[in-house]
């Protein structure tokens, strides 16, 4: 009798974890996808009611997001804010990144600390006027602290409710990379979210994990305003050749692909980085930069937009 | 009178719940209780895979977009090259990039009567990755409980055989994935931090280290990715990112430089190929780097320096 027959390999449709639901919304990841209609129940009590009560005077919300890591999320976060300051407008920025807060570098005040006044956590404030929120002004700089989700949405919840953000006009969110714990817990706790701006690399690796950050964007109803390209070619300051180090053309095409506008790309340029060490935000810097003219140009599509 | 007061601390709760595989203060703790969790079914069962691997080694570097994958990837080749059986385990469940760097994205992993079986690919590299389980378009978002589990499931009921070497491709940061990792293979060999020059890029580095060595897991070494650019019309040198970054924080730490690797337009034509850059660019001045590299890093292993 032959056995040839019988599989010896099964296809795998998903992974082994738990997936009943405990009607807990407020910790559930998978709270988009879903489809009951009572969830947006949790937004009745907890922590919602007070993070809305609290951000009243905040105008505009914007997400920056890239999915993949090292894009310039960051990187666009601060100078985007900057731009909108040098506008004239009023700014912060939030800083979502709890393990490795870069923020406060990036706009020159490194090692402040925030302060606590009688209406809750007071923003420091940096380069250009931006007032800042950061994990980077409370832990100091030895203290290494892991971060699981639960410690993270409780830091989030506090960031969001006891913060005195004043009269704002825009308060930009600088999310990490990924696709979970910061993304989806600011998404839940702010139904309103204006928008994201998405931010890439011209390689196709980056593009992969882009796309998967804008499908969260969508599936939490949070419009993507435009996307970035940022590390596009470089040219040798030597002779003038123009290279595509991180190949070409990705940002277009994500854009394209994903039905969103696209607003240019950022050359990799040695100016960046350094802007970002010594915290001197580089459209505050170099205004013939073509970094800063993109930036400029985003922050101006905001203020027409809303204004 | 000043009302403002600096904030010293974050209010986040500090009781103890017991609940040992789910606390982020793990390695701090000093209750004998914790060893418990590794007599659970699957930590045993992972325990027990793990051992039929020689050497296990995380390559992490907290900062994102350092060139972790592709270190990973590219080492996989260089060690695979030197006629090691590798396997790659990637931990980046949010924005797994290794099944791309191989060129096996339309690959899928299956279950078979011993476990999960890992996707061939290159030179035998066995690859075990989220993007091999998934739908190519579908979203994950994993608190830490899901994690957990799913680090689980890759450690315990894959089934790598007999192996040289696991190397697993941390995400960036230096939270649930890279401690759940450390916790789940007591004997992992060591971290090696992969970071670019910086100052932004090194202060993340800096804190993996720091939670490695807090985890008791040796840091192997540091590399410096993205380290100078080689015009090649005129063969002017420049610092992108102003290099040094990497020596200097190996020496801050106390631990290996285990080499640079210069920023190449051919890597990252060879990532978006699908064919990691040292097998594809065998005379690409980064593939001499990562080869030194490689040898370096089995030296370190093998003698323990």
């Amino acid at each position: 009798m032959s056995d040839s027959n019988v599989k010896t390999e099964i296809d795998l449709i998903g992974i082994n974890v738990d997936t009943s639901c405990s009607y807990d919304c407020a910790n559930c990841e998978r709270y988009f996808e879903c489809q009951w209609p009572q969830k947006e129940d949790f937004l009745k009590h907890g922590f919602y009611p007070l993070a809305k009560e609290n951000l009243k005077n905040v105008k505009r919300k914007i997400l920056v997001l890239g999915g993949k890591g090292g894009v310039g999320k960051s990187m666009l976060a601060t100078n985007l804010a900057a731009a909108l300051a040098k506008l004239g407008k009023k700014v912060c920025v939030l800083d979502q990144n709890y393990d490795c807060p870069a923020v406060p570098i990036m706009l020159g005040i490194e090692g402040k600390k925030l302060l606590t006044g009688k209406n809750g956590f007071i923003p420091a404030e940096g380069a250009g006027g931006v007032k800042v929120v950061s994990m980077g002004l409370i832990l100091s700089p030895d203290e290494v602290i892991i971060w699981f989700h639960d410690s993270k949405r409780a830091a989030t919840e506090e960031f969001l409710t006891n913060v005195d953000f004043g009269e704002l006009d825009y308060l930009i969110f600088d999310i990490p990379a990924g696709t979970s714990s910061e993304t989806v817990n600011v998404m839940k706790l702010i139904p309103d979210m204006d928008g994201s701006i998405v931010i890439t690399v011209p390689s196709e690796v980056s593009q992969n994990v882009a796309k998967r950050a804008i499908l969260v964007s969508e599936r939490a109803h949070v419009p993507v305003l435009g996307v970035i390209e940022n590390m596009g070619p470089f040219t040798c300051p030597d002779c003038g050749e123009v290279v595509g180090i991180l190949q070409s053309g990705g940002g277009g095409r994500l854009a394209r692909e994903m039905g969103a506008e696209y607003w240019g790309s950022i050359p990799m340029d040695l100016e960046v980085s350094s802007s970002l060490d010594h915290g001197n935000p580089f459209v505050l810097q170099d205004e013939d930069f073509v970094g800063t003219r993109v930036i400029m140009t985003a922050a101006q599509k905001l203020i027409k937009k809303y204004e | 009178m000043s009302e403002e007061r600096t904030v010293l601390k974050i209010n986040v709760d500090l009781n103890c719940d017991h609940k040992c595989e789910r606390c982020e203060k793990f390695f701090e703790c000093d209750d004998d209780i914790k060893w418990k969790i590794y007599g659970r079914r699957r930590m045993a069962r992972a325990a027990r895979t793990m051992k039929k691997i020689k050497y296990k080694v995380a390559v992490g570097g907290g900062k994102g977009g350092v060139g972790k994958s592709t270190t990973t990837a590219n080492l996989a080749v260089a060690l695979a090259q030197l006629g090691y059986k590798v396997s790659v385990l990637d931990q980046d469940f949010d924005g797994s990039t290794i099944p791309k760097l191989f060129g096996v994205m339309d690959k899928r992993m299956k279950l078979g009567e011993k476990g999960l079986k890992p996707v061939e690919g290159l030179l035998g590299i066995q690859m075990v990755s989220l993007g091999l389980i998934q739908k190519e378009s579908e979203v994950v978002t994993m608190f830490h409980d899901m994690r957990r589990g799913t680090t689980e499931e890759f450690l315990a009921h894959v089934d790598y055989g007999e192996r040289d070497f696991l190397l697993v491709d941390l995400p960036p940061g230096t939270s649930s994935d890279a401690v759940n990792l450390m916790q789940y293979i007591p004997d992992l060999n060591g971290l090696v931090v992969v970071t670019i020059p910086p100052y932004v890029s090194q202060l993340a580095a800096k804190k993996a280290a720091q939670i490695a060595m807090k985890a008791e897991t040796p840091v192997l070494g540091i590399i410096e990715n993205m380290s100078g650019y080689v015009c090649h019309k005129c063969g002017s040198e420049f610092d992108v990112l102003q290099r040094g970054g990497g020596e200097k924080l190996a020496e801050e730490l106390g631990v290996n430089f285990l080499g640079r690797i210069p920023l190449n337009k051919q890597l990252s034509e060879a990532s978006d190929a699908g064919e990691p850059f040292v097998y594809k660019y065998p005379d690409n001045p980064g593939t001499k780097g990562m080869m030194d590299i490689a040898t370096r890093l089995v030296k370190v292993l093998e003698e323990g320096v």
